[in-house]
């Protein structure tokens, strides 16, 4: 791909028939090993849109689709700069052969990273067809007027950009050193017809017919199934193994083994899962898997008590001896993402003519690095490899690594024919890089005037965005020495100190880690709400006001989304008596993003439950490029806190992991989830900010609050049961 | 050995004769409509229906539907892509997000409304408590059902 020139490139990707084509120089090449990170928003990245001969503009969706929707949202904002309607527009997404790399799909980035270059690459078509229509017309081009699809002038000469490109292929390079031309998306005294807009997801129709559209539904010739075992984590070696039964299995076509690898191809599934029961292994660990090894490396209390932690974020006359008003430790569980489809991945070998030597579908949030590390594996040349990305049946920062891809790879390589390896729902959990457990100890204090005068937030947390096996072994230590900025999400805090400090250190555990949304955002904040909330209360103030006066000033928006979210919750009475509560939490995920949410619970004596019964969220991510995807996303977080608050626990034990299905592993079912209100607080003049995983730092705070004003309990460890509350549980 | 599904007689080859009918319909007839998640009949996004009656494809043995009628979310629309109320409803709402689990909560819906044409919450709930959605779209399912349910009565 490297060897081809940029025009070459376009034209024998067979993207470029004609039209006009916007492309962004790619400068930067990614690491083999490393997560892709190419951002398009200086100087690296690419985006593409063009407007073929017969007028009709197509785009490459840059971001990996799961549920998200953000590449609708980019549509919307191609569809402003080019006056078109955002249905006429057809996305395409690539093959890592159709494009350069693009940065992995995660941390709510897309928008924020994405927003920009892609305004700016249709802007730059539509003036290069304004200037083509001024030719054409023989006008200077300021008297070239927008129209819908094309141009006009004041004498009503119209062209649509049919009329504008022809068959001859151009293409326009970014040149940063231009001022970019207007960009409509970002103009705040615009009236916009498609940035705002509450567009229906491009993908809608195929979700709703059971059309094809994840990894596992791909249609292929001749296609094998596969599986191999797992280890509970991946440092783990096989101590014992015996496969003497699998011989036997009718259907089985190949046992594959290679070191640690184990697997089996067979005509069938259910050859399959009949194989992959007659394999017993037993795994040689490093370290004892139990939650007791948990707590004990994540003792917040007993670090703190041996000085200072690993990192201290931030600090200001920082006094460890003050007059405590709160003392509190918090305790936050392991989760696991349980997206609904167990990841599945289908790999085929062709012979040295084809052009792709290895074809891999696969749902994944990083193409390039499967690529990449497809090809680390089979000893091919990258180019030799291409992945045709899926949707995923939910991601949540999840999939971002070679894995299932490994298994389909391997055992197609063996048996010379395709093979899908349809992962069960108990690899899932067993191979869940999860959510670490975190403690929290919050220290604050308040002057004469009830004013904070001291914060002091320590936490212990696993590593997140550096844990183990993620990066390989060499680079690990190097990386570590700096923060990881997945335990760092979180950490500042909204309310005004004088005396200031927060401190983590971040840590191995024994059991596999990685991205959860909104990483350690939720569980750092679901802390600091609460202990926000419990000093409020006792200095006998309303909490959300308090919070409020201990911004300071100094966060307008998230105050704005505080206030309004106590309108909306406050429009629907809490019913009188015992049990029911409502509470409130915010905070601001990334800097960007301003999320209060309220809830409502029931805790029923009766029926000895805790039921969320309502819940409002108010955001302000910046531009509300489409309303109803915000507040979608606003509804998955709440979901998502309610299980982070009240369900949801990644079991381990016995060496091993223990949550193996929907049955020892609880998430929210309909019943649980609340009816929910949203309301968006729109900023114009802001760029976008993402919204995937805002809500859920607010939400687990809320419910907690919500539980402390219905029972007088103050949770301290989630998730929260109702034994806790009859119990009076502690951290 | 043949089933009958969506209306037209499929053959099942002997292959697949000791398969689930999910891989069958998936795997060996090509409608992958309908999803593998848990195998264990806990998530509902392989939920079709059998003779009527909205069952998890991943438990039952193909073998036992033998002469039985199978309905999948792939008969939902008319040939001419007419949308199903429900479907309809669906879009309405925008209710998916990844939408893995969604052709199971709109067979289990389906379900639903011929047995109670006209819902409530606690209806709903109840009837859609064996369909997980991780996304968390429940509260849009909610809203659809009831949408759909008033367009199917006008129409009655």
């Amino acid at each position: 791909m490297a060897k081809l020139s940029r025009r070459n490139f376009l034209i024998a990707t067979g993207w470029v028939a004609g039209g006009v084509t916007v492309l962004y120089a790619m400068r930067n090449r990614a690491l083999t090993v490393a997560p892709t990170i190419i951002f398009p928003n200086s100087a690296s990245g690419i985006t593409w849109v063009q407007i073929r001969p017969d007028g009709k503009c197509m785009m490459y969706f840059s971001r990996m689709e799961m549920g998200q929707n953000s590449n609708t949202g980019l549509a919307q904002i191609v569809a402003e700069e080019l006056n078109i309607n955002i249905e006429d527009i057809e996305g395409v997404t690539p093959s890592t052969s159709d494009v350069p790399p693009i940065a992995v799909t995660a941390g709510s980035m897309s928008m924020t990273a994405f927003s920009h270059p892609t305004a700016a690459a249709a802007a730059m078509l539509r003036e290069t067809l304004r200037a083509r229509a001024a030719t054409k017309l023989n006008k200077s081009v300021d008297l070239i007027l927008d129209a819908p699809g094309g141009f006009t002038t004041a004498e009503n000469q119209q062209l649509v950009y049919a009329d504008l490109v022809d068959d001859t292929p151009a293409m326009i390079e970014f040149d940063e050193s231009k001022p970019l031309p207007a960009l409509y998306t970002f103009d705040k005294t615009r009236a916009k017809k498609q940035v705002g807009r509450a567009t229906r997801p491009l993908d809608m129709q195929k979700l709703i017919t059971g059309a094809p559209v994840y990894a596992a539904d791909v249609p292929m010739d001749g296609v094998l199934y596969g599986r191999a075992i797992k280890p509970p984590v991946r440092n783990a070696r096989i101590d014992t193994l015996d496969t003497s039964g699998v011989e036997g299995v009718k259907g089985l076509i190949k046992l594959v083994r290679e070191d640690e690898f184990v697997g089996v191809v067979c005509k069938t599934p259910s050859a399959v899962d009949a194989a992959m029961d007659q394999i017993n292994v037993t795994w040689k660990l490093e370290q004892p898997i139990n939650d007791d090894e948990i707590a004990k490396i994540i003792d917040v209390d007993a670090r703190m008590a041996e000085g200072d932690l690993e990192h201290i974020f931030e600090e200001t006359d920082h006094r460890k001896d003050a007059d405590w008003h709160i003392d509190l430790r918090f305790d936050v569980q392991n989760q696991s993402h349980a997206m609904q489809e167990p990841r599945a991945a289908i790999a085929r070998f062709n012979p040295s003519t084809a052009a792709h030597r290895l074809e891999i579908w696969t749902g994944t949030q990083d193409p390039w690095a499967m690529k990449r590390l497809a090809a680390l594996d089979t000893g091919l040349d990258e180019d030799e490899v291409v992945v045709y990305p899926q949707r995923m049946g939910g991601g949540f920062g999840g999939r971002e690594h070679y894995e299932v891809e490994m298994d389909a790879v391997r055992l197609a390589r063996v048996v010379k024919r395709p093979v899908k390896v349809q992962w069960v729902r108990a690899d899932e959990f067993m191979c869940s890089r999860s959510r670490p457990a975190s403690a929290h100890r919050i220290r604050l204090a308040a002057d004469e005037k009830g004013n904070l005068s001291d914060w002091w937030h320590g936490y212990v947390t696993g590593h997140i965005v550096l844990a183990r096996e993620r990066l390989p072994g060499w680079l690990l230590p190097l990386m570590r020495l700096g923060e990881d900025i997945g335990t760092v999400r979180g950490a500042v805090t909204p309310y005004a100190a004088p005396h200031h400090r927060v401190e983590f250190s971040d840590v191995d555990l024994p059991i596999d880690l990685g991205v959860w949304r909104s990483l350690n955002a939720g569980p750092a904040v679901f802390a600091r709400e609460s202990a926000v909330d419990e000093l409020a209360l006792q200095l006998g103030r309303d909490p959300v006001d308090y919070k409020i006066e201990q911004m300071a000033g100094n966060h307008p928006r998230l105050q704005a989304c505080l206030e309004r979210v106590r309108e909306l919750a406050e429009k629907r009475p809490l019913p009188k008596g015992k049990g029911y509560g409502r509470g409130y939490a915010c905070g601001i995920y990334e800097h960007r993003c301003n999320v209060a949410a309220s809830a409502d619970v029931f805790v029923d004596e009766k029926t000895q439950t805790i039921k969320v019964t309502h819940m409002c969220c108010v955001e302000d991510v910046g531009l509300a490029v489409n309303p109803d995807q915000l507040r979608a996303q606003m509804e998955s977080n709440i979901a998502w806190s309610v299980g982070m608050a009240l369900m949801e626990k990644y079991e381990i034990g016995d060496d091993t992991i223990q949550s193996s299905n929907f049955d020892n592993y609880t998430i929210p079912r309909m019943a649980d989830m609340p009816s929910v209100d949203t309301d968006i607080i729109d900023q114009p003049g802001l760029p976008p900010a993402g919204a995937g995983e805002v809500a859920l730092i607010a939400g687990p705070g809320a419910i907690a609050n919500a539980i402390r004003q219905a029972t007088g309990y103050r949770a301290l460890s989630l998730p929260i049961s109702y034994d806790d509350i009859k119990t009076g549980k502690k951290a | 050995m043949r089933l009958k599904v969506n209306g037209d007689m499929r053959d099942v080859a002997e292959d697949w004769q000791d398969e689930n009918l999910l891989v069958v319909l998936r795997e060996h007839l090509g409608l992958v409509g309908s999803r593998f998640s848990c195998g264990i009949g806990q998530c509902g996004a392989c939920v079709v229906h059998v003779d009527g009656e909205p069952v998890s494809s991943c438990l039952v043995p193909v073998s036992d539907i033998e002469n039985k009628e199978v309905l999948t979310v792939e008969s939902l629309a008319d040939a001419d892509g007419t949308l199903h109320p429900l479907q309809q409803a669906w879009l309405d709402e925008n209710v998916p997000q990844c939408g893995y689990c969604q052709s199971g909560q709109l067979m289990q819906a389906l379900s639903l409304l011929q047995r109670n044409p006209n819902p409530n919450d606690a209806d709903i709930d109840t009837a859609m408590s064996g369909h997980l959605c991780r996304c968390g779209t429940y509260d849009r399912i909610r809203k659809a059902i009831k949408r759909a349910a008033l367009t199917m009565q006008e129409a009655s």
